[in-house]
């Protein structure tokens, strides 16, 4: 049951992010968005991929545990891609300070989000193997 | 720390995943308290020592 409500709460969100797409695509609002030709083709796009990863979970029927463990090894990975932010962000700083950083800001944070998840990921794999 | 998890298991025929599901975490949190790997809290120590139908804590992990 608990399952259900989350596909639906899942499905909900994915839907309103594709209607928000068409909306700002039918009202011509936002262009260029990193490398799709608006933001609303790139959020119908990010509704579908979603619509696309609950529909898998849902069918895979896997429930997923989460004990003490594995919680644990979640707060540690955690710590850790909290550190690497601050780490990334005063380099950025320096950097900044040296040569003006003129890469458009959606593109740096798009980045900036891909690398904090992949710290953790990596930091998660490794802390799983350790503990 | 180390544990009698293995032995207290095998003695009653019981396999990981039998003893990870009846104490409710994954198979890999029993690999890893079995290796000594993992120290549990004392709710999941006390639901292992149940499970392995013991009465002490203290007969299935052990301080070093």
């Amino acid at each position: 049951m608990e399952k259900k409500k989350q596909a639906i709460w899942r499905y909900s969100f994915a839907i309103i992010i594709i209607l928000t797409g068409l909306i700002l695509n039918y009202k011509n609002i936002g262009k260029e968005f990193l490398n799709f030709n608006s933001i609303g083709n790139w959020l119908i796009y990010i509704g579908f991929v979603m619509l696309a990863i609950v529909t898998l979970q849902f069918i895979s029927g896997k429930k997923r545990i989460v004990d003490e463990r594995s919680q644990f090894i979640g707060m540690k990975a955690s710590r850790i891609t909290y550190v690497a932010i601050i780490l990334v962000a005063f380099v950025t700083m320096v950097i900044d300070g040296i040569k003006t950083i003129t890469i458009p800001y959606s593109q740096f944070m798009s980045a900036f989000v891909c690398g904090v998840v992949l710290v953790y990921l990596v930091s998660y794999k490794i802390l799983e193997k350790k503990n | 720390m180390k544990t009698k998890i293995t032995e207290l298991r095998k003695k009653l025929k019981l396999t990981q995943e039998e003893l990870a599901t009846k104490v409710e975490v994954t198979r890999q949190t029993i690999i890893s308290l079995e290796q000594g790997k993992y120290n549990p809290s004392l709710e999941l120590a006390y639901k292992i020592t149940k499970a392995l139908k013991r009465k002490n804590v203290e007969e299935v992990f052990i301080l070093n």
